[in-house]
């Protein structure tokens, strides 16, 4: 191992010796305090550690046949600390309310983070598989963390039992595809499976690739595999609804994508294209119309989140039928300007689902429970105005940038049908985005003291928030700063 | 001219207006109207001063903006550009100045979002790059949203979500053709271009160009409105507050036309002179179905939200013609409308503020208690249905005649729109002001205040603009007398 592999691998292995540090500190001292401040350094010395190396790193650098650090592994690995560093924050507040010392949430915190940056860096079925255990299995343990919620237990079985079952199907997947090509790394196989196209018999190939899908699908919620989410958004603390959300959906995003273009020059050399093209077609404009048409009647928020975040899904996978190599660069700047959007938005709309919640009392928020809130809490408004915009793809924003990259897409992939289904979906979005947004702008019942609403936020909060809000917006209407970023490469 | 300061002065007034009311009430309105004095001063002062010819587009700004995509910031005006901004502006002051009482809650952020809608369609009108044009598109229409959310009626939040989804579907379906025509673009010169006079030298292959067309004819009839994708407007209309709904009959509904005139007929000559028949029966379609539907309303603003339609039909045939003299009557027709149909919700507005009620059943008679009032609901309704002297006359004269000479009977069927205007126009009249005053639950007469010295301004200036186009229509046609050589490739690829 050279010191550029070092250098390169240096923010999984922050993460890594950090989490074996903490298990150490909770030997050493219970406390809350102390483990969010340990996780918080933890993570921003990673993000420092991925900051350099994206301006540093010139090509991709194989580390081992398992892992590949390249620029977009190691930006969509910001993406995941960003987000974890919020969760650690939101946590912190939820977490006070007990008597209990709560160590083992931040060690399952960064057990996720870790999982996920394994999974955005592997270049193999083998550390693939590793990373989606290990954040799935994090994940069951942090969903059903509160246990006095009524719906916990429900959710977390509900959450073990799927990813256990996605990941056999997954396996099962991998086992096939290792079949036909006597390899489990990405990128090898290609010769294997060139005659393996010229005998014509890769209907176990197509199999394989098929149940692999599936297995990714159940974890992007992708409709036909999205009936748990909304059950285990509701049930699960809201911080942990936000990894579920924003880290969860990154990583499994980026590892697709890798997977998916080490493959396509296979699928173009033969008409195999058009079969599995038709199945990831087919899940984008399910995704996209489902998730939309079912948040429509949604009260409570996590369960509309859910929903749409199906949605948002099905326009992301609209990147993927791009399969000529012209467009890799395109599509690889769509997702990750797209995702971006999304997961800011998502961090934004989940700040101010928690700021909202009252102090210590975990509970159903519905979208009633905003009424007003611009004229009494204009700061956290604005937050959830700007995100849902964002999300519903309106100029200004960061999302109508997004949804015009995954536009440039369809249009260059001449995907005209999925287009259509974008357009209807967005369509169908804007009536409960747009719900919110009139909610928040509505009047203040009569007799209630509209001072005595406001919601009390910490000067930290209004720093983030305000934060966040200025990113949606100058990314918006700037978007080359950030495409400059991704692409310094 | 600088037209990026422009539309950065009305939201920056307007954001100090939000922000001064908070200290003090009753200063947003101030702020508001001094703004637009101020900006409509500027814009006056320098087209004054300015020598260029704008008979066909000048550029004012181009400066790379989002480069990944070859993007740019780039503004760039002609005739038509500079007489539907005089408008807008025009009409922004009149909003101002209906919305000074009626407005009474949230009243500083009412300001900004009238303004800021106000600064979007001026960047409509303006923009040359179809991204900066998309992007304005969306832009204005937000604070239209919220000002119809907000301050709107008893439906308001439904009719809200209607203008925005109908506007917001279509303007995707926009966002994709001018995509398309990027990668097109890309395709013939290797470099990705949205702006828009590099578009006009593109070679479209027909099949590609109809569908291509059909995405911009789409979102632009949305915004006309046509017949059949009309049905936001008579909601948005009635239930936006009374400068909403001048903002969006008086210029919102403009854009639309712009964007035929700009973008459909200039970027595909050949496919819109297939499609144009089609364009002009759903505009003939529209201007009998609005008169026959104005007819059957109880509901002044949505009587007139109707009679809009009816009249935006007249622009679709007229500009479908491809005829110099029916373009000239389009862009009339759109000045006149803008000034006839703004004062006509002006003047429903008033009559809300003292009745209370928009329903047509609960008025009547008001002629003997406001006659200045009804004198100039007269005058108006007499403009909305074409009386020679105001300014619609011309209009719809110069349209018939310029539509006759390519589609005869159609014309002649249109012109029985004519007809219908004259009654809706009266039947509104009529209800309002004439016959036995309505008595109260009490069993008095019921009788309402008279226009007072602000709404005077109003009414009469709209109606001496009206007068003096209507007399010397010149005065706006003279701008648009060697507009024809662009239409003049329209037609040859018509006769072709």
């Amino acid at each position: 191992m050279n010191q550029l592999m070092f250098f390169s691998l240096s923010p999984l292995l922050i993460v890594s010796f950090g989490t074996v540090l903490s298990l150490l500190l909770i030997a050493w001292r219970r406390s809350q305090k102390l483990i969010l401040v340990f996780s918080l350094i933890i993570f921003s010395v990673a993000f420092i550690c991925c900051c350099s190396l994206i301006v540093n790193l010139a090509d991709p650098v194989q580390i081992t046949q398992l892992i590949k650090v390249d620029n977009y592994a190691i930006f969509a690995f910001m993406m995941v600390l960003v987000a974890s560093m919020v969760v650690a924050l939101l946590s912190s507040s939820w977490l006070t309310h007990s008597v209990e010392v709560h160590d083992e949430f931040y060690i399952l915190l960064q057990l996720v983070v870790l999982g996920a940056g394994i999974l955005v860096a592997s270049d193999h079925f083998a550390s693939l598989f590793l990373g989606f255990e290990l954040l799935s299995i994090s994940l069951v343990g942090m969903v059903g963390y509160s246990r006095d919620n009524q719906y916990s237990v429900e959710s977390s079985f509900k959450y073990l039992i799927l990813s256990a079952s996605a990941s056999s199907f997954m396996l099962l997947g991998i086992a096939f595809i290792y079949s036909q090509s006597g390899s489990l790394s990405f990128a090898s196989d290609l010769f294997a499976m060139e005659h393996v196209a010229n005998e014509g018999s890769n209907q176990f190939y197509h199999a394989g690739l098929l149940l692999f899908l599936v297995g990714i699908a159940f974890k992007l919620s992708l409709a036909p595999f999205h009936l748990w989410t909304p059950d285990v958004y509701q049930g699960a603390p809201t911080p942990v609804t936000l990894l579920l959300a924003t880290v969860s959906k990154v990583a499994m995003f980026i590892i697709l994508m890798k997977f998916w273009f080490s493959q396509s020059a296979f699928l173009t050399t033969e008409n195999s294209m058009t079969s599995v093209g038709n199945l990831i077609s087919t899940f984008a404009i399910l995704s996209m119309l489902i998730g939309n048409a079912l948040a429509l009647k949604q009260q409570n928020i996590k369960r509309l989140l859910a929903y749409s975040s199906i949605a948002h899904m099905g326009y992301l996978l609209i990147v993927l039928m791009i399969v000529f190599p012209q467009g890799m660069d395109l599509a690889w700047q769509s997702v990750l300007f797209y995702l971006c959007a999304y997961v800011l938005a998502t961090l934004s709309l989940f700040m101010a689902l928690q700021l909202s919640q009252a102090k210590g009392v975990e509970m159903d928020m519905h979208v009633s429970d905003w009424q007003g809130m611009f004229w009494h809490s204009r700061l956290l408004a604005l937050l959830i105005i700007t995100a849902i915009l964002s999300l519903a793809g309106i100029p200004l924003t960061m999302g109508f940038i997004g949804k015009f990259y995954i536009l440039n897409v369809a249009v260059q992939a001449q995907q005209w049908w999925l287009i259509a289904s974008l357009i209807i979906g967005s369509g169908i979005g804007l009536f409960y985005y747009l719900r919110i947004i009139f909610v928040l702008f509505e009047g203040v019942n009569e007799g209630e003291n509209s001072s005595g609403l406001s919601f009390t936020i910490s000067p930290s909060a209004k720093v983030a928030a305000v934060l966040s809000i200025a990113t949606g917006l100058v990314l918006g209407v700037f978007p080359d700063f950030l495409t400059k970023l991704i692409f310094i490469l | 001219m600088n037209i990026t300061l422009v539309m950065f002065s009305l939201v920056l007034g307007g954001a100090l207006a939000w922000y001064f009311e908070t200290i003090r009430t009753h200063s947003a309105r101030w702020f508001a109207l001094l703004t637009v004095l101020l900006v409509s001063g500027y814009f006056v002062l320098s087209l004054i001063i300015i020598e260029t010819d704008f008979s066909t587009l000048q550029l004012l700004t181009r400066i790379s903006w989002i480069s990944s995509f070859n993007i740019e910031y780039a503004l760039a005006v002609d005739y038509l550009s500079l007489v539907l901004v005089s408008l807008t502006l025009l009409l922004a002051l009149i909003c101002v100045l209906v919305s000074w009482q009626e407005i009474q809650t949230k009243t500083g952020f009412y300001y900004f979002n009238l303004l800021a809608s106000i600064a979007g369609i001026i960047g409509v009108f303006t923009a040359v790059d179809m991204f900066l044009f998309f992007f304005f598109w969306e832009v204005m229409l937000l604070p239209m949203t919220a000002l119809i959310a907000i301050w709107g009626h008893e439906n308001k939040h439904f009719a809200a979500l209607k203008f925005f989804i109908f506007t917001q579907v279509s303007s995707l379906l926009m966002l994709v053709a001018i995509i398309a025509m990027a990668a097109i673009h890309f395709q013939q010169t290797g470099r990705v271009s949205f702006f828009y006079q590099d578009w006009l030298t593109l070679e479209l292959s027909s099949s590609t160009s109809i569908y291509l067309m059909l995405g911009f004819f789409i979102a632009f009839a949305v915004k006309l409105p046509s017949i059949p994708v009309h049905s936001w407007l008579p909601d948005a209309h009635t239930q936006a507050p009374t400068a909403g709904s001048v903002l969006l009959a008086g210029v919102l509904l403009k854009t639309g036309a712009y964007g035929l005139i700009r973008f459909v007929l200039h970027l595909f000559p050949s496919s819109s002179s297939d499609f144009a028949p089609v364009a002009a029966v759903l505009g003939v379609v529209s201007i009998l179905y609005g008169a026959k539907m104005a007819f059957a309303q109880q509901d002044v603003k949505r009587l007139i939200a109707y009679s809009s339609i009816s009249h935006m039909g007249f622009v679709m045939l007229a500009l479908f013609s491809f005829n110099a003299i029916a373009y000239q009557g389009a862009i009339l027709t759109l000045v006149a409308h803008g000034l006839s149909s703004g004062a006509l919700f002006a003047l429903a507005g008033v009559v809300y503020s003292r009745v209370h009620s928009r329903d047509l059943t609960n008025m009547g008679g008001f002629w003997q208690s406001a006659p200045r009032m009804g004198g100039f609901a007269l005058a108006f309704a007499a403009a909305a249905f074409g009386l020679p002297g105001l300014a619609n006359f011309v209009a719809e004269f110069f349209s018939l005649v310029g539509a006759y000479q390519r589609y005869p009977l159609l014309t002649i069927v249109a012109a029985l729109g004519l007809i219908g205007s004259a009654i809706y126009g009266m039947v509104f009249f009529q209800s309002v002001f004439q016959g036995d005053a309505k008595k109260d639950s009490s069993g008095e007469q019921v009788s309402i205040t008279d226009l007072t010295a602000r709404e005077l301004l109003v009414f009469s200036s709209l109606l001496v603009l009206l007068i003096v186009i209507g007399i010397y229509p010149n005065l706006i046609l003279a701008f648009f007398q060697d507009a024809n050589i662009a239409l003049a490739i329209a037609n040859q690829a018509g006769a072709l």
